[in-house]
């Protein structure tokens, strides 16, 4: 099988990750509290400081909070372009599409469009008028995947989730991303259950599995080198109030499990 | 049961399932639409009933017909939604029917903001509606902890017959943490004791009724009221301490979310060597006063801070009967101080009393960083959550040992006591 990988977007000296090749439109969905945001927020850093000309839309119409807008600075400080409803609309909870985001459906060469979109077929209906714009542009469509999450805790509740979310948003899911999280309580084990819920969906949907995410600071997190599959290392941008940033992975010490560098385009288990 | 990461909102609105609640009548306001929404999930799946009701005001009145009948019932609003079922929970209270309230505070006055605020403390344990009643008011400081006083809440509407209110500021009802239901499957359903209407074929007849036109009667009805607010201060109060266990100069006051911004503070001055006490009310009404005088007499000055423009600070005086001086911090309109910020506050309190290093928060010390990466562990073992009767833990200090800490500690800070 043709390795899709031509195109490293994600290609610090530990990531793996890739983007199927010539992709420039990015949308990610899933259930509220997926993990899209803090997803989003780390792929975009990540892509940027791997050369690419990032501009993320915070497209969350439905979370009035925790959104990837407060994490604009931080965005902005590595050359990221993010479109947020202008002034003290950005701190209101209604679906305010600024214009610019038409003009993100057709990134040029060397740029990547990231759409952060809302939890549930609520906050991806907003996609459904980008459908005509979009034309046969090709676009992906990454569904998270929390098994930790109430209503996608089995392959069924991610179906369901998935068959709303296409019907809502008139566009095909393309990847599935595993994420399953507790945040401050996520094991080694979480992660694991989680990448074998998207691995099955993967394989009863034919829709690919793109990644595996775990933070680089995962406690115990040697026992996830032996996933076969494509991983983000994250790092946590999304910060409660009440927190404070943890070092990051890469200023740690012990090297991060190298694991088998998957492509991402690659579905799960083809070889 | 396995831990599910939930949306505070959702939880409460799973916690009510648990306490055998699946009857809820309420309206749309952000930031707490989603336990509507999630109760409209899944309210038809284990044989509930959810009401979107036409407004505020009609859907206080519904939970109290509902509650009338002896259904076990809830509504969730956030602060201006209160500030419309007033009326209804005034007529509640007098009618003596339990009813679960959630107010997830938003910022205002008026249609304010839908960021986090913590402005509604008055409104909750002062006057949410018209006339004599009281609520019995708690306030969690995590999801789990939100899940645990829903549950606990409805026990004690049932107990007191009386409107009981769970009370966050919107990062509770927004933000997601892991949580673990204590309970598995639907509560059973509410006991309709000797006041529910039920039909009273067989028995004499039951009213359930707010208006005494008699004035002896209505006066009688408020001292039988009087009476049981005050057995629900004897019985009902519930705070924490933080870091209370060493000898402390400055004592921190605050309570639901702004009380783990504190934590966060605390523990970087902890490892910078300065120890500061925390006191935290779980329950806002009845005010935990005598436990919070007793924190405060280890005290030389206390620091309270709020999501609002000083409210539970009055409580806090009424503790302190002018023994000691309070600072105040506060913010409004949905902004929420950091760590940082309160940490800065801290030492300038700590100054006043000739007290602090008054250090400048530079880049933090590995051993800050350390101090923070064992957070939750150590969080676990000093915090104290308490009940009156319950004090196994807690003695009181002995005297004389502490005044040669504070002796030790003073010369520590070549300053002699200020006592």
């Amino acid at each position: 099988m043709r390795v899709l990988h031509t195109d490293p977007i994600v290609a610090s000296s530990k990531g793996k990750a890739h983007l199927p090749e010539g992709c420039r439109l990015l949308m990610v969905v899933g259930s509220y509290g997926s993990g899209k945001t803090e997803i989003s927020v780390n792929l975009a850093i990540q892509m940027s400081e791997a050369g690419r000309r990032v501009q993320l839309a915070d497209l969350d119409i439905v979370n009035p909070y925790f959104r990837s807008r407060s994490a604009r600075k931080l965005m902005e400080s590595h050359g990221i372009r993010v479109v947020i409803p202008p002034g003290a609309q950005s701190y209101a909870d209604l679906p305010i599409i600024v214009p610019e985001i038409r003009g993100m459906l057709g990134p040029g060469a060397g740029q990547l469009s990231l759409f952060d979109v809302g939890g549930d077929a609520v906050g991806a209906r907003l996609l459904s008028s980008f459908r005509e714009p979009l034309g046969d542009r090709p676009y992906e469509l990454w569904q998270v995947v929390n098994s930790r999450r109430p209503f996608t805790r089995d392959e069924e509740g991610c179906l369901r989730m998935m068959a709303d979310i296409e019907q809502a948003s008139r566009l095909r899911v393309t990847g599935f991303v595993a994420n399953s999280h507790l945040v401050g309580e996520t094991t080694p084990e979480v992660v694991c259950e989680g990448a074998r819920l998207a691995s099955r969906l993967a394989e009863r949907t034919g829709v690919p599995l793109r990644l595996v995410c775990a933070m680089g600071d995962l406690e115990g997190r040697q026992r996830l080198a032996g996933l076969d599959a494509p991983m983000l290392w994250m790092a946590r941008r999304m910060l409660p109030p009440w927190l404070r940033p943890a070092r990051s992975a890469e200023s740690r010490d012990e090297p991060i499990p190298a694991g088998r560098p998957v492509p991402i385009g690659r579905p799960a288990g083809a070889k | 049961m396995a831990k599910v990461l939930m949306k505070g909102n959702e939880a409460i609105g799973e916690a009510a399932i648990r306490a055998g609640c699946i009857h809820f009548f309420g309206y749309p306001i952000t930031p707490q639409s989603e336990v509507p929404e999630y109760l409209a999930r899944r309210l038809p799946e284990v044989g509930g009933q959810y009401v979107q009701a036409e407004s505020e005001v009609a859907a206080s009145n519904m939970i109290y017909g509902a509650a009338g009948v002896g259904m076990r019932v809830l509504t969730t609003s956030s602060s201006p939604g209160i500030s419309l079922m007033a009326e209804g929970i005034s007529y509640i209270a007098a009618s003596e029917l339990p009813v679960v309230l959630v107010n997830i505070m938003r910022a205002g006055p008026g249609l304010g903001g839908i960021l986090p605020a913590q402005g509604d403390y008055f409104q909750a344990t002062r006057g949410t509606g018209h006339g004599d009643f009281q609520l019995l008011v708690l306030a969690p400081a995590s999801v789990q902890e939100a899940v645990n006083l829903v549950i606990l809440a409805f026990e004690l509407a049932e107990k007191y017959l009386n409107p009981v209110m769970v009370i966050g500021d919107g990062m509770i009802g927004q933000m997601m943490e892991p949580v673990e239901f204590p309970v598995e499957g639907v509560g059973p359903p509410l006991d309709p004791g000797d006041w529910a209407l039920t039909g009273c074929e067989g028995r004499e007849r039951r009213i359930v009724n707010s208006l005494f036109l008699d004035p002896e009667a209505c006066n009688r009805h408020n001292l039988k009221l009087k009476a049981k607010y005050e057995r629900m201060a004897e019985n009902e109060q519930r705070w924490e301490l933080y870091n209370c266990d060493e000898p402390y100069d400055l004592l921190v006051t605050a309570f639901g979310m702004m009380s783990r911004i504190c934590k966060t503070a605390i523990d970087d001055l902890k490892a910078e060597g300065t120890n500061v006490g925390l006191f935290r009310p779980i329950s806002l009404n009845p005010f935990p006063y005598e436990p919070c005088r007793r924190v405060i007499d280890r005290a030389q000055r206390i620091l309270d801070v709020e999501m609002s423009m000083g409210q539970m600070i009055y409580d806090i005086q009424l503790a302190a009967q002018g023994r000691l001086e309070i600072d105040f911090h506060g913010t409004a309109g949905g902004v929420v101080p950091s760590p940082d910020e309160v940490a800065d506050k801290i030492r300038e309190s700590l100054a006043r009393i000739g007290r602090s290093p008054a250090r400048k928060p530079g880049k933090r010390s590995a051993k800050a960083a350390a101090a923070q990466k064992s957070k939750s562990k150590r969080s676990k073992k000093t915090a104290t959550a308490q009940k009156p009767g319950k004090r196994g833990g807690k003695k009181p200090q002995n005297a004389g040992k502490r005044s040669a800490a504070r002796q030790s500690s003073a010369r520590r800070h070549g300053r002699r006591s200020g006592r």
